[in-house]
């Protein structure tokens, strides 16, 4: 059987740094092909020269058997190739129609809106989904979006469908209709890759699997015929051991928060009368599908947004309700940000400031009128090699240039060098891959066990599951429903769904 | 370390020549972020680029009727061999240092302040009104008008500055509308109450001697030194303090430096209040060192200089004072140009437009790493 698309040999570096080096990968029509590995591991390079997005160095590239030379996006149209990436490329304030004329190569706007958004919702009722297409993008949720962007591809005539990360932004149930929906597509003659770091996934919803590490293909097997535990090696290289909670017994409450309320920026309430306290040496988990409210939380208890109503109270200081960042910072909290380069990181700045920035009004580094830079670097180089950041050829390199895994271990070195009284992390491990995300867990866990009272607050249940020894469920702005752990997967996920 | 290369990368493509229907093509560039440069050859883009931008301004002048050889002459040797010359650009570069170090501190903080010229202008009201009204005894004459110069330009901008925290109004419209504002009040005082009754021209009456600033001979005015020491203290502020570090994270990511609790509301108050202050005594300067009364010498361009000043000098005050320096020749170049060749003295305007485009073109170069591909 001919393969939908062969690469052979790819190789492509970016400024020095080698992303592929002598990839391969082949996927047939009729299959759903995972694409496995860590971030870093190469996938999304590997199927952004595919979509003719990266050029490569070296390599050949074969669909349907033909040898054919992708000079951009529009050629790997032309091949039946599309991709949907992990940030969708979408105009916002676009309709879906508007988007998917956009991105029309035949670049025919003859048959008319009317005829266009007909095949929009045809197509749309085969994959099994309902979409507006007058629509503005930015009024669907993440879902729907990805859905445009589905829709999008396949009126552009792909048979070839990319497929970069899809579930990273889905909830559970979302996810699970996402993958059903892209086996019919297989079913129906497709090749479809999926790009995945979820092991289930792989099993469940794929029929062959290549893994890939450090810039290459290492594995190419049925995914049927393997298990979590052989793809965790082959993807990792060495097994990762999942860190363990200890059982010790919680002190005296450190921070408590009483009827909290809060807005967005557009004065929407999305924090409704939320209470909870969390004690030393504990983790509060709060798990819940994203947007119900746990920006907005996180903002409320950091003072970058002062709630509306309520009392947030911490040990030892008493009130501390509408205190600015800085003053809950020196109180002794501590956040980790949903959104790394975001709120957590200045991209453009130095690793040694990005450190620093934390404890500088402390007066470590030297007095206002004169910082103490070789103090600065010294207390960074220190803190750079605790922590295991890695990737940092220079301290005084961009913080940018930083993976997101260490990127977060540098945001964890500044928040928890101070020994915080109170940890908010907020998807610690979004994004993250295996190892990262091991790292970050046993990183919490030593700051429960060296006393903080940790909030930790996550849309993946299952790190809510495995670290908290208390876990809140968020839906609609309130802790629905509280839970003692060890809590019951099933029960937690259902109130999840049911008040939302 | 591949992580770095996968999420900072992206890539761009531009078909130079399409596929088109007999198949063939160039190829097409291919365009990279680049993940570091070493310093080295970001100097020599931005020497190529300086090079380039000169070259066409040049062009310009040949053009507009000057010759090849004189341009040489009018630039370098007249400036630099003629004791005159180089006297004339030393105490043109005073106010335009003044101004470069203000625009500077201002954009450290993202605070787009397009209101140099107004601030000038209250700067030289504030001196003035000293003058005028004869406040304090002579001794302290020149350092009471310099305060109350930069009180005056601070006062200027605290409008625009409270609008934008406040209100979140766009400060670059309110700053740029106040200049006018500015300009016709100075013509409503220079035209009613502070005509000069001596010849009844819209100036101030002439500053005693005690309140002008002093040459210190060797061709040196006393401006200049008080620009060298004020760039000088901005320059420790941004380099040395804690100040300085935390205007770095409110420039980089304001979101950010909230959130790791740097005073973003007093980081760029402070800021602003003395950018507005620095303008002002670009304004005293140029009222009580150069032309020794209030006059409406104020809309030649400083306030461009000053925004020209500070990109070119990446907003550190050191380098803004190099910078001044040599918008300074270009000032007094372009002066003479205007008497010996009839060249409107816009074309140094347009030569420092010029000279910031190809340098800001220039960034680009030095973000991506550009190469041809098949």
């Amino acid at each position: 059987m001919v393969a939908a698309l062969k690469l052979v040999g790819v190789r492509k570096s970016f400024d020095g740094f080698v992303a592929l080096d002598d990839a391969e990968f082949e996927a047939r029509a009729g299959e759903v092909h995972a694409l496995l590995g860590e971030n870093g591991a190469g996938k999304s390079s590997l199927m952004n020269v595919a979509a003719g997005l990266y050029t490569p160095e070296a390599g050949r590239i074969f669909v349907n058997g033909e040898e054919v030379v992708l000079s951009g996006p529009r050629d790997a149209t032309a091949c039946r190739i599309g991709m949907v990436h992990q940030e969708f490329k979408l105009v916002r304030p676009f309709t879906v129609v508007e988007n998917v004329l956009l991105a029309n190569w035949r670049g025919r706007f003859a048959p008319g809106v009317r005829e266009i958004e007909r095949q929009i919702e045809k197509q749309a009722a085969e994959l099994g989904f309902e979409i507006d297409p007058g629509s503005r993008i930015d009024e669907l949720s993440i879902a729907e979006r990805q859905r445009v962007e589905i829709i999008k591809v396949l009126l552009a005539g792909a048979r070839i469908l990319i497929l970069d990360e899809p579930t990273a932004v889905l909830t559970d149930e979302e996810a699970v209709r996402l993958l059903t929906t892209v086996r019919a597509l297989a079913a129906g003659g497709a090749a479809v890759v999926l790009v995945t770091h979820k092991l289930g996934e792989v099993t469940a919803f794929t029929d062959r699997v290549t893994v890939m590490r450090n810039g290459r293909a290492v594995a190419l097997l049925d995914s049927r015929a393997t298990d979590a535990a052989e793809l965790t090696r082959l993807a990792v290289g060495t097994a990762v051991a999942s860190p363990r909670r200890a059982s010790s017994p919680p002190g005296e409450p450190r921070i408590t928060v009483k009827s909290l309320q809060a807005a967005r920026a557009d004065g929407h309430v999305t924090v409704n009368d939320v209470s909870f306290y969390v004690r030393a040496g504990e983790i509060y988990g709060i798990a819940g599908v994203g947007g119900n409210g746990q920006t907005e939380l996180v903002e409320a208890l950091t003072g970058v947004r002062g709630p509306l109503a309520g009392s947030i109270e911490i040990e030892g200081a008493g009130n501390a309700t509408g205190a600015s960042p800085e003053r809950l910072r020196d109180l002794g909290i501590a956040c980790i940000p949903a959104d790394r380069f975001g709120y957590g990181i200045a991209g453009g700045l130095s690793v040694v400031d990005n450190f620093c920035v934390g404890h500088i009004n402390e007066g470590t580094y030297g007095s206002w009128l004169r910082t103490n830079g070789a103090a600065m670097r010294e207390a960074t180089a220190e803190a750079v090699g605790e922590f295991d950041v890695q990737g940092v050829r220079a301290l005084r390199q961009r913080a940018a240039l930083l993976s997101g895994g260490n990127a977060q271990k540098l945001i964890i070195a500044r928040e928890f060098s101070r020994n915080p009284k109170v940890i908010v992390a907020h998807s610690p491990s979004r994004g993250l891959d295996v190892r990262a995300c091991a790292a970050v867990h046993e990183r919490l866990l030593k700051a429960r066990a060296g006393g903080a009272a940790i909030l930790l607050i996550s849309d993946d249940l299952d790190e809510v599951l495995n670290l908290s020894d208390r876990i809140g469920v968020m839906t609609r702005g309130r802790i629905a429903a509280e839970f003692e752990a060890p809590a019951d997967r099933q029960a937690v996920g259902r109130v999840m769904v049911h008040h939302a | 370390m591949l992580n770095n290369t996968v999420s900072a990368a992206t890539s761009a493509q531009a078909p130079l020549v399409k596929r088109t229907g007999h198949g063939w093509r160039l190829g097409r560039l291919n365009l990279e972020l680049r993940q570091h440069m070493s310093p080295w050859l970001q100097a020599l883009i931005l020497a190529c680029a300086l090079v380039v931008g000169l070259g066409i301004s040049a062009a310009l002048l040949i053009a507009a009727g000057v010759k090849p050889s004189a341009l040489f002459d009018e630039f370098i040797v007249e400036n630099f061999s003629d004791p005159e010359n180089l006297h004339s650009i030393l105490f043109q570069a005073a106010p335009l240092i003044f101004v470069g170090v203000s625009a500077a501190l201002a954009f450290r903080v993202r605070f787009w302040n397009l209101g140099i010229e107004g601030q000038m202008i209250w700067g030289g009201i504030g001196a003035t009104a000293v003058s005028f009204y004869d406040i304090g005894p002579a001794a302290t004459r020149i350092p009471l008008m310099m305060l109350f110069a930069a009180l005056a330009g601070m006062a200027w901008i605290i409008v625009p500055l409270w609008l934008r925290v406040r209100w979140r109004v766009n400060e670059i419209i309110v700053t740029l509308l106040l200049n006018y504002v500015a300009f016709n009040f100075l013509l409503h005082l220079l035209y009613g109450a502070w005509l000069d009754p001596k010849d009844n021209f819209p100036h101030s009456p002439q500053f005693r001697a005690f309140e002008r600033l002093p040459e210190l001979g060797f061709g040196v005015s006393s401006a200049l030194v008080l620009a060298l020491i004020f760039t000088a203290l901005s320059g420790w502020l941004v380099m040395f303090t804690r100040f300085g570090f935390y205007t770095k994270f409110v420039h980089d990511n304001d979101r950010m430096a909230l959130a790791v609790g740097v005073p973003i509301g007093l980081v760029t108050l402070v800021s602003a209040l003395l950018s507005g202050a620095l303008s002002a005594l670009a304004g005293f300067v140029i009222a009580a060192a150069q032309e020794g009364r209030l006059t409406q010498s104020y809309f030649e361009g400083y306030g461009f200089s000053g925004i020209l000043i500070a990109f070119l000098a990446r907003n550190n005050p050191i380098a803004a004072m190099v910078v001044a320096i040599l918008v300074a020749v270009l000032f007094v170049s372009g002066r003479s140009l205007q008497v010996f060749y009839q060249i409107p003295f816009a074309m140094v305007q347009l030569i420092q437009a010029i000279i910031v485009i190809s340098v800001a073109a220039s960034e680009f170069l030095m973000r991506h790493r550009v190469h041809w591909v098949r």
